[in-house]
């Protein structure tokens, strides 16, 4: 069953993106900052696609997806940024740290779930 | 001497007021916390789940049902996977909601706190320029401009009030992933 890792500063946020997520077949990894993140990838976790808010203490999220890039087994592992911001400035700074693509909350659970089944079409 | 108390001290401390408000705001912030409507919505699915997984597998365990109890059973499956579907999306908008409120939140507090006594060193300041960059949404940056832009000219017309958050809908547009 793929793993999906959601990063996101909000428990409110990170039960509501696992709740739909296992709700449609997938394996949830969370993580409340983009350190938290780092710490499970470095232990063996591997993600099938990557959620991830921006604005998150310790690490953001444009820090993780950097730190993450550099790990080889994350170096292509899609990472889906989700997050309040809309601004053209952030979008390019994420894209530029590696980031594979960009959801702006709100948004519908079909509509994030339509994006990680394209990205990730092999659920069991 | 007469028994009436002395006067309170003078307290013209803006920096005062900002320690306490910004308590006051972490405090709200803080009671922001839904966990358990959540938890009770994502059981409710979560029943609703199983209740439709009994209602698809009786068939096979009980055998053919009159065509009467068949049909209603249908029409529950319909229904149930509909209130799912209705309810899961309810749970993820007010999620996304109340994490953006509680953004604002952190937002102000900071602000505030900066603007303290207890965190504001003499002779430093707190600018709009640095509200600014505590805000994490463009909705927050629009609105900021607009305020400038009313007290620099006050006869441009005062900021309407903000949109609630927009409710999501349909399907995300393919250019939304970049």
């Amino acid at each position: 069953m793929p793993t999906i890792l959601v990063l996101d500063d909000s428990t409110t946020m990170v039960m509501s993106l696992s709740h739909i997520l296992k709700g449609a077949g997938y394996e949830v990894e969370t993580g409340l900052n983009g350190r938290e993140g780092i710490n499970k990838l470095n232990e063996g976790v591997k993600p099938a696609v990557i959620l991830t808010d921006l604005n998150m203490p310790e690490l953001d999220g444009i820090g993780f997806i950097k730190e993450a890039r550099k790990i080889a087994a994350t170096r292509f592992t899609p990472i889906i940024v989700l997050t309040t911001e809309s601004g053209g400035r952030k979008r390019d700074e994420a894209r530029a740290a590696g980031a594979s693509g960009w959801l702006t909350k709100p948004a519908e659970p079909a509509q994030l779930l339509s994006v990680v089944k394209q990205l990730c079409p092999t659920k069991v | 001497m007469n028994g009436a108390p002395p006067p309170p001290p003078e307290e013209a401390n803006e920096g005062l007021v900002c320690a306490i408000l910004a308590e006051q705001v972490a405090a709200l912030r803080a009671g922001m916390d839904g966990t358990a409507t959540f938890d009770l919505l994502w059981r409710t699915t979560s029943l609703l789940s199983w209740l439709s997984c009994l209602l698809k597998d009786m068939p096979a365990k009980t055998g053919p049902a009159p065509a009467e109890l068949a049909r209603e059973r249908d029409r529950a499956l319909t229904e149930v996977a509909e209130v799912k579907s209705a309810l899961d999306n309810l749970a993820f908008a007010q999620a996304q909601r109340q994490d953006f409120a509680r953004q604002i939140a952190d937002c102000v507090v900071v602000a505030l706190e900066r603007m303290a006594v207890a965190e504001m060193p003499a002779g430093t300041r707190f600018s709009s320029g640095d509200l600014a960059e505590l805000y994490v949404s463009e909705q927050q940056r629009a609105l900021h401009d607009k305020v400038l832009q009313r007290l620099r000219d006050p006869a441009a017309p005062a900021p309407e009030a903000p949109a609630p958050t927009p409710e999501p809908v349909g399907e995300a547009p393919q250019d939304e992933w970049w």
